[in-house]
């Protein structure tokens, strides 16, 4: 078998044939198989491929192992919340669920349609499960007033990997934070959401990992009509991280809001990766992006609106990305790009890196407030514009947080 | 005794350093306790580069001579800890802060300010009843000191929170960069009553301007014609009017 395995990936790197080792340990499954086929198809994602020349996870992940670091400490509030837990090889859950929510754990794995364009996402999709952790862990949402579900991902290991989907019914509602605090040397998730008519989401993605540490979180969302997305993340990087997230509009009316703003400090590196398709004619998104990148660290933001030209009419799409260099050093690199292919729409664009403005910095300067701190005050209310639409139980925290980071 | 602010043979240049071009040429002049001097002068003299120059704004070079303010040389002093001794610059051009909300920004402002000089910081409670006074004295509106910094502000208004920020933190020495022009009659008026207010035999005051209406409410001790990047002439008030009647060329033109 494992020679077999082995043919599976092109010149394997140690990495590589360790997660090529974790396939073979679990339980054979078709769905499994064609998961991890997709991924390895190219092996770990690399510079030579198209949407990674700034991410490269096979020259950043060696090998499986545990990090120095440990786990950071969760800064979301977990109060009022239903807290779910997955650590490299344990997963918790509340032992009762309210109505409107039904958890399935799925010993199998589901069908996973779009593998082969999100390696990492396919990685999570073929390595979840195994021991106490679902394949697939299954959510059905029928309730517009379920409480908000927390997902922690944290403690130490050599890889942690989860898959999460989520069908959320007409007229209902999911609010969900996700805390990536990281520990293991490689976290791997992914997420799908799939929104009814009229179904809304509100998500928030909060991440802070170790310098040695591989990230990759993949979301896919389908959007009913009239269905409503907002997301926001906050990401401080690690090694190598990427926030990638794919949104599908699949009929009329639906809305997306699209928010993340990333902080790099150095030896971090950040990447926001999104892909959204007018699908249908009549939705609308919003993307916001910011970013703040100190010396030797990385920032990347790659954007893309696809609108067909029978099914796009109408679209309204709008796609902002700033960014704030630090300092000299600091490295952002940015592909915005709109592909449009219908005639009526409003679509919009705007993308500028940058160092803080002097005339600001003198003002506040001029009034008293020292150097560092003036600088940590115009970068923190130019990120806040990114984080006003997460979700209230959680939006101040991700500001602190920011700042924080921002004035140490 | 030693003057307040004392400006010696001050040479300043602007831009990078083969396109450098000297601004201030030489330029003395001294301000003591007490007393308000306006500096008149044609456009492009350099008034702003002075008031650029004496609190420290990056992009100037002093290329020769010195300013202190109560002795002490300011010259090489960050611009921060410049405020910190009390001084101040009300803008010609105030600067759009985005994001963050007027009070936010002059509490962070006076606490530095304070932290700087060794002292407490100032109750919330405290700072809300001086804000509202000072508020009242300008008829300045609460809702607008919720708003971020001059965003959105008009002309008028963002001169009136330049003076609203300066009555908050009470500098030593106060700069007024045109802090006239763009006010309504009434606003002036409004303007020039919060600067008297500020008069004060420990605090001196430089005011930069085009006109002699404002100084009708704010009456100088000495009034300077900056041109050419020196002060080339002093007077007392009355010299204000002959140059608002007579024009920088009738009465420069018996100085050069
Ligand atoms: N960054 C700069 N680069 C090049 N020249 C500059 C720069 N800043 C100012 N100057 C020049 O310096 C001169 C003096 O400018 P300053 O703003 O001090 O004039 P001012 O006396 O305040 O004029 P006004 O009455 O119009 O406000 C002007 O000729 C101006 O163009
Ligand atoms: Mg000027």
């Amino acid at each position: 078998m494992t020679t077999a395995l082995r043919d599976f990936i092109k010149n394997p790197t140690a990495a590589e044939l360790e997660l090529v080792a974790r396939y073979g340990m679990q339980p054979e499954d078709a769905r499994r198989e064609r998961a991890f086929l997709a991924f390895a198809e190219t092996g770990l994602p690399h510079r030579r491929m198209e949407g990674w020349k700034w991410t490269d996870f096979k020259a950043a992940l060696k090998a499986l192992e545990t990090p120095a670091a440990a786990s950071a400490k969760d800064p979301l509030p977990d109060d009022g919340a239903l807290v779910f837990r997955f650590t490299p090889k344990g997963f918790e859950a509340p032992a009762k669920l309210p109505d409107g929510i039904r958890m399935v754990v799925q010993p199998g794995v589901q069908a996973f349609p779009g593998a082969e364009d999100v390696p990492m996402g396919a990685l999570a999709a073929a390595l979840a499960g195994g021991g106490k952790r679902p394949a697939t862990l299954a959510f059905e949402i029928t309730s517009s007033e379920a409480p908000r579900l927390h997902f922690v991902f944290e403690g130490a290991g050599e890889a942690s990997f989860a898959r999460i989907v989520f069908l959320v019914r007409s007229g209902a509602s999911l609010t969900l934070t996700e805390s990536y605090l990281g520990g293991a040397g490689l976290t791997a998730s992914v997420l799908e959401f799939d929104l009814e008519r009229g179904a809304k989401l509100n998500r928030t993605i909060f991440q802070r990992g170790g310098a040695g540490e591989a990230l990759a979180v993949t979301g896919i969302a389908h959007l009913g009509a009239e269905a409503e997305m907002t997301q926001t993340t906050l990401a401080f990087g690690a090694k190598v991280a990427r926030m990638e997230t794919r949104v599908v509009h699949q009929a009329s009316g639906s809305k997306l809001n699209l928010n993340a703003a990333y902080l790099s400090g150095k030896g971090f590196h950040a990447d926001i990766t999104t892909n959204v398709r007018h699908g249908a004619p009549s939705c609308v998104t919003r993307q916001l992006t910011k970013g703040a990148v100190l010396d030797g660290g990385t920032g990347v933001f790659q954007g893309k609106f696809f609108v067909p030209r029978k099914t796009g009419q109408h679209t309204d799409a709008d796609m902002q990305h700033q960014a704030l260099l630090l300092e000299d050093g600091a490295q952002v690199f940015a592909k915005p790009e709109l592909e449009i292919y219908a005639d009526d729409v409003e679509c919009a664009h705007g993308n500028t890196c940058g160092a803080l403005d002097d005339a600001q910095m003198f003002y506040l300067r001029q009034r008293g407030i020292p150097e560092t701190q003036a600088r940590a005050m115009l970068t923190e209310a130019f990120i806040a514009e990114a984080l006003g639409m997460a979700d209230e139980a959680v939006r101040d925290v991700l500001l602190a947080e920011a700042q924080n980071w921002l004035s140490s | 005794m030693r003057p307040m602010l004392k400006i010696t043979d001050l040479s300043a240049t602007v831009g990078e350093d083969s396109e450098a071009k000297t601004i201030l040429n030489g330029l003395s002049l001294d301000v003591p306790a007490g007393e308000v001097h306006a500096i008149m002068g044609p456009n492009g003299a350099g008034k702003s580069t002075l008031s650029y120059v004496l609190t420290g704004r990056s992009g100037y070079e002093v290329t020769g001579g010195s300013a202190t303010l109560n002795g002490e040389d300011i010259l090489g002093m960050d611009p921060e800890e410049r405020a910190a001794k009390g001084m101040f610059l009300s803008f010609q051009y105030p600067v759009e802060i985005p994001g963050v909300p007027v009070m936010t920004f002059v509490r962070t402002a006076m606490n530095a300010q304070r932290k700087a000089r060794g002292e407490a910081e100032i109750s919330a409670p405290d700072f809300i009843k001086k804000s509202r006074d000072v508020a009242k004295m300008l008829n300045l509106d609460a809702e607008m000191l919720k708003r971020p910094v001059n965003v959105g502000f008009s002309g008028g208004e963002k001169k009136r929170l330049e003076i609203y920020q300066m009555m908050m933190l009470e500098p030593k020495f106060l700069i007024l960069d045109e802090t006239d022009s763009g006010l309504d009659i009434d606003a002036l008026k409004t303007v020039a009553d919060g600067v008297n207010a500020m008069r004060d035999p420990s605090r001196g005051m430089l005011v930069i301007t085009h006109y002699q209406r404002l100084l009708d409410y704010i009456k100088p001790d000495k009034v300077h014609v900056l041109a050419k990047g020196r002060i080339i002439k002093t007077g007392e008030a009355d010299l204000a009017l002959r140059l608002e009647k007579e024009g920088y060329d009738g009465v420069l033109g018996e100085a050069a």
